[in-house]
């Protein structure tokens, strides 16, 4: 009975306080990011801080699109992410087939190749990006951008969507080609079709790769025109002065389409993310 | 369950060979002109040279940097694997609203760098910031405390922000170990009388072993290249307290265009990240 009794040392209150401390961590810098956003200037600089605004207003928000370009600086974050997600997703489709049903000579190898171009660091690729892009015409614009994001999406993709589609049965492969499907028939109307949620998945986040970024929009724009959500938060770091009801804000509306996304498709991440990681 | 086997075999370049050639094109190509940069003489000239890595090595700023990366990557890395398994263990057991918990828990990980680095840069606002307001009034500290801007402070803060931004992550990849656990190992580890102690170091991680090197391979490789949490935070100061490798290398190039020297920079946390993460990606390309 003793030794029962002993076995929960952990008891109820103590997991549930464990709990509430971390989501009170987690929580506390979000609830001070709206919190500041909806208060007057005058107010985000009172000492003590307030926690609830004393007097809530939108003006933030509303500056942020009216004063500031921050819907340029949205549409571009959204053109340029959503042209990186679908092309790398269908590559990476393509590839991912290919890496999941067939067995040929330097696969491994291969497999390997696109795991090491998944660690490489953008910083080694910025420099010759600079050189290469303003030589062909495309710095400072938003394909040289797709390409450069292509180097950070195109691997990760190819990895998660092996991963869907190591979950269909290769006997509906099978099926189709006797029946006298091609193999890029089988791709495109059995494959495509039956991993569509994986494909969804796949573009959300590559989607949010893209959206995070600010290394290679920082090193391969130059004008206004160009900057994108990320870039139009961090250039405000050096500005002499900062108003942070709108840059709380700015940050709020830049954090929004990933955390509504992410809570939407949390089960496919996970799956996602862990796919060849363990294998059922 | 051995179906028949069409032949068409060759049909794999159709599939795997666009991306690889894409890959080769935006990725490999750049990687190798960086590693050519590298040799190339600071402000021109011809011939070869190892030069810039010889400068780099008796660089006293390279070396502090390359000592602030080890120790922000060793103190990120170790703290999201404490909390992540921890909020794991925690959240895979019977509790009240647990899609709750794992929700706000995985908040911090979902938003971009810039907007983390932002956020923490204004709680950390010496006077009228959340963190030391909340501090003063618990009690912890008696004075307003320069978290971002003091020598002895910044580094841990930074990396503080950096256990806040990345646990979430090794919690979600445990937790998805935790749950493909059988249960009725612990019950027949229950019956024999185990202890919790034992079902957790005979069962519960030898079966995360798997799960724990991914997230730590993966989670090493991201705190190396961090570089948007520091870039809107402190951009590597004050002096060079917290500059790591990424953030010094963008300055290098686009600051004071140092491109031969950023780039031999570069080749070498290359090949350190790379030497770090061989035996993970050998591992994953072995069992596929």
């Amino acid at each position: 009975m003793v030794k029962g009794f002993k076995r929960k040392f952990f008891s109820g209150i103590e997991i549930y306080g464990f709990l509430i401390l971390v989501s009170i961590y987690a929580l506390l810098p979000f609830i001070w990011m709206l919190s500041t956003s909806l208060k007057t200037e005058a107010e985000a600089f009172r000492v003590p801080p307030t926690w609830i605004p004393i007097k809530s207003t939108l003006d933030a928000y509303v500056s942020m699109w009216t004063k500031k370009n921050f819907g340029i600086y949205f549409l571009n974050s959204a053109v340029i992410s959503l042209a990186t997600a679908v092309l790398s997703t269908f590559f990476g489709a393509l590839a991912g087939y290919g890496f999941s049903r067939f067995v040929f000579k330097g696969r491994k190898f291969l497999i390997g190749f696109f795991l090491a171009t998944q660690m490489l660091p953008g910083v080694l690729l910025v420099g010759p990006y600079f050189k290469i892009l303003s030589k062909f015409g495309l710095y400072d614009t938003r394909t040289g951008l797709v390409i450069a994001f292509l180097t950070i999406c195109l691997p990760f993709s190819t990895w998660m969507m092996k991963g869907f589609i190591d979950r269909v049965p290769d006997a509906l492969d099978q099926a189709a080609l006797v029946d006298g499907c091609s193999r890029l028939g089988v791709f495109f109307r059995v494959i495509l079709p039956i991993s569509a949620p994986g494909m969804v998945a796949t573009i959300i986040f590559a989607f949010l790769l893209a959206w995070g970024d600010l290394l290679w929009v920082i090193c391969l724009t130059s004008t206004e025109s160009m900057v994108t959500v990320t870039l139009g938060i961090a250039r405000t770091v050096g500005e002499f002065q900062i108003i942070w009801p709108m840059l709380m804000a700015g940050a709020l509306m830049g954090g929004m389409p990933a955390i509504i996304l992410y809570l939407l498709l949390q089960r496919l991440l996970v799956q996602g993310l862990t796919a060849g990681a363990v294998k059922e | 369950m051995k179906l028949l086997k069409i032949k068409d075999r060759h049909m794999w370049t159709l599939f795997v060979l666009p991306g690889t050639i894409l890959l080769v094109l935006v990725l490999g190509f750049p990687a190798f002109q960086s590693i050519l940069y590298s040799i190339y003489p600071e402000g021109g000239g011809t011939s070869y040279t190892l030069n810039n890595y010889s400068i780099l090595f008796s660089d006293s700023v390279f070396r502090q940097v390359f000592g602030n990366t080890v120790l922000f990557v060793i103190l990120s890395v170790a703290s999201h694997l404490l909390l992540g398994l921890g909020v794991a263990l925690v959240l895979n057991r019977e509790i009240f609203a647990k899609p709750v918990f794992r929700l706000i828990a995985l908040l911090p990980w979902v938003v971009p760098d810039v907007v983390v680095g932002i956020i923490w840069r204004w709680m950390f606002d010496p006077v009228y910031g959340a963190f030391n307001d909340l501090l003063l009034r618990i009690g912890l500290i008696s004075t307003h405390v320069q978290w971002l801007s003091s020598p002895k402070l910044a580094l841990l803060s930074v990396i503080f922000v950096n256990l806040w931004r990345g646990f979430p992550f090794v919690m979600l990849i445990l937790l998805a170990g935790l749950q493909s656990i059988p249960r009725v190992l612990y019950e027949a580890a229950a019956i024999d009388g185990a202890s919790r102690w034992q079902l957790f170091a005979r069962i519960t991680l030898p079966s995360l072993k798997k799960m724990l090197v991914v997230a730590l391979a993966l989670d090493i490789v991201w705190e190396v290249r961090r570089f948007g949490l520091i870039q809107t935070m402190t951009q590597g100061g004050p002096g060079n307290i917290t500059e790591v490798l990424s953030t010094y290398i963008y300055k290098q190039y686009f600051q004071f265009f140092r491109f031969e020297y950023a780039s031999a920079v570069a080749v070498i946390m290359t090949a350190a990240l790379l030497m770090v993460s061989l035996p993970y990606i050998w591992m994953i390309s072995q069992e596929e």
